[in-house]
């Protein structure tokens, strides 16, 4: 299932009921952050927020879209499956459609974005409702554009141009701070930039289809394509066109893209912007971004993600396509892995279901979790658990903890690992222990406990499921 | 609309006065934007007093104008290639 841009999807999740359009009278501040975490607060399967008369706008004309993929309904619809598949169905699905990378991708010259063109006179805050999201952010940012840039070492090369999602910080009407951390790819283009001296162009790709920004906050490998991974994602070719001034490829149905340049040398306070991880970020010196040319639809919706203390979207957006990663890395080396659910503040916390070899696996299997890429910097607490466990069940899962862990025989603590420098309990900012808790059935040579008589369901018990779902639907 | 009593001189985050208008709403009268060109603090006027107010704004969050310089730069300049 293929959706053409933003309003396309927007227009199935209204189909479904998990739309909300509010028309009220609301002020750019606190009610549109407020809407969004109340939102999150409330439920899991909860709608996304269309608000169309936001203080400052001409009503119908400054829209801002909350929450797009804050729901398990709303991912599953994005994948394009019913809204009530389960969270381990999506996973399963999202894992088999990798199988189809590389996609095709579909060059297109008529993007809908090319009706309004700005290079005089640009002032972001008129074009988008931009707002602050957390009390004490530093101003107003754009978190959930698709930045897309080329490596100056290899302009040439379709896979290293990187499609990834990184926090701006809006300082002026046409001037943007940009986290672009060393470990990122975005790190890796405007490092090689700077040692040429040169600026780095990039395009900055607003209002987009669920597809591309889900596979762009996905650890990739530095030289696969985020628009040839959408492309096995969706199913289907994947639209780009030129961007006019930069010619980097972007998405062909965005709202809003943005060109302009990173400046090399350039360092300026940036943040605090309440992250992810429930805490403010702090401030540091960071890249800054000049604005140079403004393409755009009529009247285009400004799509923006809630974040803060989880579960908000940042946490629906970033589960299974962490989760995905880490379980086919495992499973390349360890058929024995189930699955994977690393969905616990961006897989600080991940659990991992597999079948023992033999006594002590699902322990190596741990650790080799915390060494793969995304690993470095997350799986601070990785849980094991036995492969008819289902990771994605959080009862099954305590269940496992409290019955299979023994403290003594299944804790394994190892010192001093990389973590990212976010994570406000590193110390110093970037270095942690990092343990596994191992609640699988402990297997031969390794024999203890009593696990020998395990009640399992009556007889029939799948049968009456379904009597029962039927019954209820 | 605008509250015209909004501190509109004082950055209510680092406290300098290097203040200036960032932006004034498209639909005209309905607020200003104003940001500091110290620390880049921007705010609305319509916001609450929390973050428009030196006198409100938390402490924690405060920053002194010369520490500035000395904040972490993330990532690093590299050096120029020969």
């Amino acid at each position: 299932m293929a959706y053409a841009d933003l309003r396309e999807f927007l227009e199935t999740l209204d189909r479904n009921g998990q739309l909300l359009t509010y028309s009220e009278p609301v002020n750019p501040e606190p009610d549109l952050g407020a809407a969004a975490r109340a939102t999150a607060n409330l439920t899991d399967r909860g709608p996304a927020l269309l608000f169309d008369n936001i203080n400052g706008y001409e009503p119908g004309k400054g829209r801002v879209a909350l929450n797009v993929v804050g729901s398990w309904p709303n991912h599953a619809l994005m994948l394009g499956l019913d809204k009530d598949t389960s969270v381990k169905d999506q996973f399963f699905e999202f894992a088999g459609r990798w199988d189809a990378f590389p996609g095709p991708v579909e060059r297109r010259d008529d993007a809908p974005w090319q009706e309004v063109t700005i290079t005089e006179g640009i002032d972001l805050f008129h074009l988008l409702p931009l707002f602050r999201l957390n009390r004490y952010d530093v101003g107003c940012y754009i978190d959930k554009a698709a930045v897309i840039s080329r490596d100056p070492d290899d302009p040439d090369d379709f896979g290293k141009q990187n499609v990834g999602i990184y926090r701006i910080q809006v300082k002026d009407k046409d001037r943007l701070g940009i986290q672009p951390l060393a470990a990122h790819d975005l790190g890796l283009h405007l490092q090689r930039a700077e040692e040429r001296g040169e600026n780095l162009p990039i395009a900055i790709a607003l209002g987009n289809e669920p597809a591309i920004t889900t596979v762009a906050g996905m650890p990739l490998a530095y030289d696969q394509s985020e628009y040839e991974m959408a492309a096995a994602i969706q199913g289907a070719p994947y639209r780009i066109t030129k961007a006019p001034l930069t010619g980097l490829d972007v998405p062909w149905g965005s709202e809003v893209v943005i060109e302009g340049e990173i400046i090399a040398g350039e360092r300026e306070i940036e943040g605090p912007f309440g992250e992810f991880t429930g805490h403010y970020s702090g401030a540091r010196r960071q890249p800054v971004v000049r604005v140079h040319r403004v393409t755009h639809r009529r009247n285009p919706i400004f799509e923006h993600l809630y974040l803060g203390m989880p579960w908000t979207e940042m946490d629906y957006t970033l589960a299974l396509n962490t989760s995905v990663p880490l379980y086919r890395q495992l499973k390349a080396e360890f058929p024995e892995v189930a699955a994977v659910n690393a969905m616990y503040t961006q897989g600080l916390l991940g659990i991992i279901s597999v079948k023992q070899r033999f006594g002590g696996f699902a322990k190596a299997v741990g650790m080799r979790a915390m060494t793969v890429p995304h690993g470095l910097a997350y799986c601070k607490v990785i849980i094991m658990v036995d492969e008819d466990v289902d990771p994605f069940n959080l009862a099954q899962v305590m269940w496992a903890l409290s019955v299979h862990y023994h403290p003594l025989h299944d804790t394994v603590t190892i010192p001093n690992l990389s973590i990212l420098a976010l994570d406000p309990s590193s110390d110093p900012a970037g270095i942690t222990h990092k343990v596994i808790l191992d609640a699988t059935t402990p297997v031969a040579p390794e024999e203890r406990g009593h696990y020998s008589q395990v009640v399992g369901d009556p007889e029939g018990t799948a049968d009456w499921e379904n009597i029962i779902k039927g019954l209820l639907k | 609309m605008t509250d015209t009593t909004v501190n509109s001189t004082i950055c209510p985050r680092c406290g300098a006065e290097n203040v200036r208008v960032l932006t004034t709403s498209p639909v005209p009268g309905r607020w200003t934007m104003y940001v500091c060109d110290t620390c880049i603090y921007s705010w609305r006027s319509t916001e609450p007093r929390s973050a428009t107010d030196p006198l409100t704004y938390p402490a924690e969050f405060k920053i002194d104008p010369a520490e500035i310089p000395s904040i972490p730069a993330i990532p690093t300049v590299p050096p120029r290639r020969r």
